[in-house]
């Protein structure tokens, strides 16, 4: 066994040793136990993805683990890459938990889930077998599910989104199931060795791919499959949110790349993907810049803080599968370093919004914790009252909303990079897909630039506008330390993107091997550099020069005028100091783009007018209710919903309570079945 | 002429008589709509002039002139004046000279004509790839501009915005014929040209009738005689 | 994917340290005209339109009167805000500034050119709006609120005409970056007419207006708090600060009318190609020619304000939708009319 195998296995059985240690142990101390527990083995895991990119492989065969098949499992770049950015949330969760979980999360479940969760995470990835993947799948479905029940006794909203997520999910499963179940038998094994070697017919190819991308699309939170995701991501303790939301919708991602880009081209015979029809990835693009645009679109106009993170992950898993799509797409036309750049360029946004997605979930966390609220609408001013949540947050803010020198920008310079470039290599469905799809990522950067500073200046300055933020205090170190380490990632990945890029390029390697080791930006210096592309970009270098900039328009200042700052009253018009209610709250703030994008939302709006008794034309009280529903939700889950119900109903009258009938069901039941086996050869 | 110089000029013209399409578009002003078209001629004579000079045909570019003036001159000039005769009524002009409320509202309007040049673009291909020289390689143009007329058809209400929806499509076919077949037979041109003159003529017509029977272009309130 | 090195354009290539002297005073040149010229522009278009609209006007140098004026005053920090506010001014002033280091004014081989492209000069100028927004926001003031949340509103909306124009603009260079951009269509002028390029350039030219507060999206002189934007997030600001955002917005209008023209004119950009006298000489003429179409696009800009009325909040969704239309056909353009590859 050799370091990434060795470190897996510690960060597996650190999992597990956690897990029953957190059952034994009395309350007081056991969110510490399972924090440190769970951060050490994420820290093992981390470490052993990064010796997996570092080029590493590990595999095994434990053919006792599990009845039938055993345990199958693979340490590759790819893998790795999905490995150790689970381990980096998961030392974030951990000792952020610790502090978190004082209040209320202490219970033994919970605590002994945590730690399994991560594990489950952790096996996805590694799993190198249908079975393998399938049952880690199902252990990652259960352990989260529990996890956002935590909560259930408080607040009537969990068991909602508890329901959703577990029909959701376990919807994919079988979806993921009947995918890989049809692929193992059409290649006679199921291990991925196999599968990659399986000739199978068109028609079932597309599917395997059909298949398999509906369940892992649903996973990963893309529009019309995203229902549960902004319901049950806010409804968790916001370190399970923070797991959910930057590590688990990514093993979507992971499924996806692993289906499509490795194991079903080798079915075909074809080399690096080009034996995948072009219009599985053109599916695969629409499907991301649906998810991006509609999902920024609602968090844009959303004044529930995590339910704007919710929709923010559906925004920045559709721009990671925009990536994805381009990758396929260009290598079904022959253009490798094309497809390399833009995989290259998804799988950087995978590790860049893990890094921040953790921070802001964490961040949010830490105002609910203080406020009891998550309300934009009621919150303001926590940048005196938690002057380092409001820093951290402004950290993860500055990084989602796509802008120098935060990371999630340098991800998406590369996306739009690789679109831009397309037009030559393309053909027809290229020129027109391309133009759009710039489009669509620069809508939803722009759009995300307006969610989050609503969330940021809305939520965490100017004054309180309710008694919830009033009464905020810092939280306590722990959890700092857990956002503190998320900031500290997001720094390293905004100016040093070119340290990873090389673990990057050897994952995309795994997936499109090309002839040309030098796809992708090389580590030369701190500039990244396109290779086959003349762009170049340097995020060191311009944060620096801003750096540099703003300090010296901060010297002209000082220079120039010598008087010292003096504090005065708001300009209130000479009408007396202005009360907090006078400002804008989330709502107002989203109000213009709301009415811009009003075809799209559809916002509801309800006018209730109470006159007084004496007359109908005196009004008493107005009541007015605006509320942005989710569209697809409503049009698409709800006319299925209702079938559903309505169909319950019906089959009531096949139980009407006469024990007779019962028993006839059963009597006719054999008999048919009896005679079924009779008229059957 | 040189064959870069012919190309320039020719995605010039091609250039403005695409810009001149989609801006109709854009305006609510059904003043502005007819000066639009108006442009538009002259982009449509300005590229048979190029083809023109290009062949070194004086008959081609006699045709362009021809072309020019009926739909730079004389066909905005009818519009205008259906536009400018006094309403019967107290029907306020300036309701009545702009397209105020379009079934599809402006900003969707232009951004799925920019979904419908990209269509064409894709749709025309096979065309293109008969014969890719600069004149071919413009049909997409042309087929935006139709596909644009189109929309303009279903999507606005005016009297006179349909005559110009439809003008728009009778431009593009026109430059169509010009770019793929370097121009037809001058009788065939001249009685297009005479029926495009009749049909705006009868439209003329029925925009006054509508006016005088309703007090105002709006087709929908055609739907009145459904009953 | 030919791979169109730019090397032959900026200062990699080229064996001679002299070039790479010579683009760095350029850049430090470019950046201190940008620095003095900025409040002369806008002194400049005032009084373009003060002679239109019939009035005596305060003179070219009003702005950097109105500037020493208020760099002299103390600055007032209003009760209740905190560091966005204070910090809000130098982001902006420091985005100015690195963008006006970044972009080929004056010339193309700036050392920081390989550093930024046209995605990273776009974000950087938003940053900037960005900090401004945060600060009106910090304020607490209704007024603060409305001009941030209507700022951030016509930057969303922005966003795609910008990034769709730079698409139409690199198809044919094959590279966002801008100096690449510039030293090719300076090499080719007969480029800047083809319609890709004349439909870029009036989408450009729009958000231009809209990224600056322009009529008809902002109005620079307007109090009215159903109208205005830009105003409204400052309000509250002051002295030097006041001086800091001032200037800031007068730079980012002056970049961005000299990116235009650098873009769509490039005539007499220095490229960095010679050396020694006639390297200088170069880079003169490139100072020459940026202020000579600074000045004239600028009074071009403020004789359309006299003729133009601010389009009401909810009708600049149209004109956006307008500019975002136009790029798309320029980006159509370039491979409808030009042929593709």
């Amino acid at each position: 066994m050799n370091l990434p195998g060795a470190l897996l296995t510690v960060a597996l059985g650190l999992c597990l040793a956690t897990a029953l240690l957190a059952l034994a142990v009395p309350a007081r101390i056991r969110p510490a136990l399972s924090g440190v527990g769970t951060a050490a083995a994420g820290a093992a895991g981390a470490a052993a993805g990064g010796a997996a990119m570092a080029g590493q492989t590990w595999s095994a065969w434990l053919p006792d683990l599990l009845p039938l098949a055993g345990v199958r499992l693979t340490l590759d770049p790819l893998g790795g890459l999905f490995i150790a950015v689970t381990g980096g949330v998961a030392v974030c969760a951990g000792v952020y938990g610790i502090g978190y979980a004082r209040h209320g999360l202490s219970g033994r479940i919970v605590q002994a889930t945590l730690p399994l969760f991560v594990a489950s995470m952790l096996l996805v990835p590694a799993a190198a077998a249908v079975s393998t993947l399938l049952v880690a799948w199902e252990l990652m479905a259960i352990t989260s599910l529990l996890l956002v029940l935590a909560e259930h006794g408080r607040r009537p909203a969990v068991g909602g989104a508890g329901l959703w997520y577990a029909v959701m999910t376990h919807l994919g499963l079988i979806a993921i199931l009947g995918g890989l179940a049809g692929f193992a038998a059409g290649a006679h094994g199921e291990a991925f060795e196999q599968l990659r070697s399986a000739r199978l017919s068109p028609l079932a190819r597309d599917a395997v791919f059909l298949a398999t991308f509906a369940g892992f699309a649903s996973k990963a939170g893309i529009v019309p499959l995203h229902a549960w995701l902004p319901r049950a991501h806010p409804e968790a303790p916001s370190h399970v949110s923070a797991l959910m939301s930057a590590a688990m919708v990514n093993m979507g991602v992971y499924g996806i790349a692993r289906v499509g880009l490795d194991l079903l081209p080798g079915s075909t015979g074809g080399a690096s993907g080009g034996g995948t029809p072009a219009w599985w990835w053109l599916l695969v693009l629409a499907a991301g810049g649906a998810s991006a645009m509609y999902g920024i679109l609602q968090a844009a106009v959303s004044s529930d803080l995590k339910r704007l993170l919710g929709y923010s992950t559906t925004e920045n898993m559709g721009l990671v599968l925009m990536g994805l799509g381009a990758a396929g797409f260009f290598a079904t036309r022959g253009a490798p370093q094309l497809a390399a750049l833009a995989l290259v360029a998804a799988l950087l946004h995978v590790v860049n919004h893990a890094a921040f997605k953790t921070l802001l979930f964490q961040a949010a966390g830490s105002v609910l914790h203080a406020t009891g609220t998550r309300n934009l609408d009621v919150l303001g001013g926590l940048r005196a009252r938690m002057p380092y949540t409001t820093a951290l947050f402004a950290v993860g803010a500055l990084a989602a909303s796509a802008l120098p020198p935060g990371n999630g920008f340098v991800s998406e310079w590369l996306l739009l990079q690789s679109l831009v470039h397309a037009i030559p290599a393309s053909g027809v469905a290229g020129a027109v897909a391309m133009p759009l799809a710039v489009g669509v990522v620069a809508m939803s950067a722009g759009l995300a630039v307006a969610t989050f500073v609503k969330a940021f200046g809305v939520g965490f300055l100017a004054r309180p506008r309710g008694p919830e933020a009033e009464r905020a205090v810092e939280s306590p170190p722990s959890m700092l330390g857990g956002m503190g380490l998320a900031a500290l990632c997001c720094a390293v990945l905004a100016v040093g993107p070119t340290v990873i890029v090389p673990g990057l390029a050897r994952a995309v390697g795994t997936l499109l091997p090309g002839p040309a080791p030098v796809t992708g930006p090389a580590m030369r210096t701190v500039t990244l550099h396109l290779s086959g592309i003349a762009g170049t970009m340097s995020p060191l270098l311009i944060a620096v020069a801003l750096a540099a900039a703003i300090a010296l328009a901060a010297g002209a200042v000082r220079m120039f005028s010598a008087r010292r700052r003096r504090a005065a009253r708001l300009w209130d018009c000479g009408a007396g100091p202005m009360s907090p209610r006078m400002q804008y709250t989330a709502t107002s703030f989203a109000e213009p783009l709301q009415r811009v994008f009003d075809d799209v939302l559809r916002p509801e709006m309800d006018i209730d007018v109470t006159p007084k008794k004496e007359s109908a034309y005196l009004v008493e009280r107005i009541r007015f209710h605006a509320m942005v529903p989710d569209r697809i939700e409503r049009r698409l889950y709800g006319p299925l919903l209702a079938a559903a119900e309505a169909l319950g109903r019906r089959a009531r009258a096949l139980a009407n309570g006469s024990v007779h009938r019962y028993l006839a069901y059963g009597f006719w039941t054999l008999t048919g079945l009896l005679i079924l086996l009779a008229v059957i050869p | 002429m040189s064959d870069s110089l012919y190309a320039q000029w020719l995605a010039l013209a091609c250039g403005a008589f695409l810009l001149a399409g989609v801006l109709v578009l854009w305006r609510r002003d059904l003043a502005a709509i007819v000066r639009l078209f108006a442009l538009q001629g002259v982009a449509l004579g300005a590229m048979v002039v190029v083809l023109g000079l290009r062949q070194g045909s004086v008959h081609l570019v006699a045709v362009a002139v021809g072309v020019g003036a009926l739909r730079a001159g004389l066909l905005p000039y009818l519009m205008r004046r259906a536009l400018d005769t006094p309403r019967p009524g107290g029907e306020t002009a300036a309701d009545e000279a702009r397209e105020t409320r379009p079934l599809v509202n402006v900003a969707t309007s232009l951004l799925a004509a920019a979904v419908l040049a990209l269509v064409a673009y894709a749709v025309s291909q096979p065309i293109v790839r008969l014969s890719p020289d600069p004149a071919t390689r413009a049909v997409p143009v042309a087929l935006t501009v139709l596909l644009v007329g189109f929309f303009v058809l279903v999507t606005r209400r005016r009297a006179l915005s349909q005559v110009v929806g439809f003008l728009l499509i009778d431009n593009a076919i026109t430059a169509t014929a010009f770019l793929t077949t370097s121009g037809v037979p001058l009788v065939v041109e001249l009685g297009v040209s005479l029926d495009v003159l009749l049909a705006v003529l009868v439209l003329q017509v029925l925009t006054t009738r509508m006016r005088a029977a309703f007090g105002g272009t709006d087709l929908d309130e055609l739907r009145e005689l459904h009953d | 994917m030919t791979g169109l090195s730019s090397a032959g354009l900026s200062s990699a290539g080229l064996n001679a340290a002299g070039p790479d002297a010579v683009g760095l005073i350029a850049t430090v040149l470019q950046v201190v005209l940008v620095v003095v010229g900025a409040p002369l522009l806008t002194g400049l278009m005032r009084q373009v339109r003060a002679r239109m609209e019939g009035r005596a006007g305060a003179g070219v140098l009003q702005p950097w009167r109105d500037l020493r004026k208020l760099l002299r005053k103390e600055p007032i920090d209003p009760r209740g805000t905190g560091w966005p506010f204070r910090l809000a001014p130098l982001v902006l002033a420091g985005t100015a500034l690195v963008v006006a280091a970044v972009v080929p004014l004056v010339t193309t081989a700036s050392p920081l050119d390989s550093a930024a492209d046209l995605f990273a000069v776009t974000a950087l100028l938003a940053l900037g709006s960005v900090a401004l927004a945060l600060g009106g926001l910090d304020t607490g003031t209704a007024f603060g609120g409305m001009g941030a949340s209507r700022e951030v509103t016509v930057l969303a909306l922005v966003e795609p005409t910008i990034l769709v124009s730079v698409f139409a603009l690199s198809v044919r260079a094959g590279s966002t970056n801008l100096g690449t951009i510039v030293g090719l269509t300076e090499a080719d002028p007969m480029r800047v007419l083809s319609p890709a390029s004349l439909l870029a350039a009036v989408a450009l030219a729009l958000v231009t207006i809209a990224e600056t507060g322009r009529i008809p999206v902002d109005n620079p002189s307007t109090h009215l708090e159903l109208t205005m934007i830009h105003e409204a997030m400052v309000l509250e600001y002051s002295g030097p600060d006041l001086a800091l955002i001032e200037w800031a917005s007068a730079a980012r209008l002056t970049v961005l009318l000299g990116l235009l023209g650098s873009l769509f004119l490039p005539w007499g950009v220095a490229t960095g190609g010679a050396a020694g006298m006639g390297a200088l000489v170069a880079v003169l003429v490139g100072v020459a020619a940026f202020a000579a179409k600074t000045a004239v696009l600028g009074m071009l800009l403020a004789a359309g304000e006299v003729f133009m009325a601010k389009l009401r909040l909810f009708r600049i969704p149209e004109l956006l939708a307008g500019s975002f239309l136009l790029a798309l056909l320029a980006v159509a353009a370039s491979y409808f009319l030009a042929g593709g590859a």
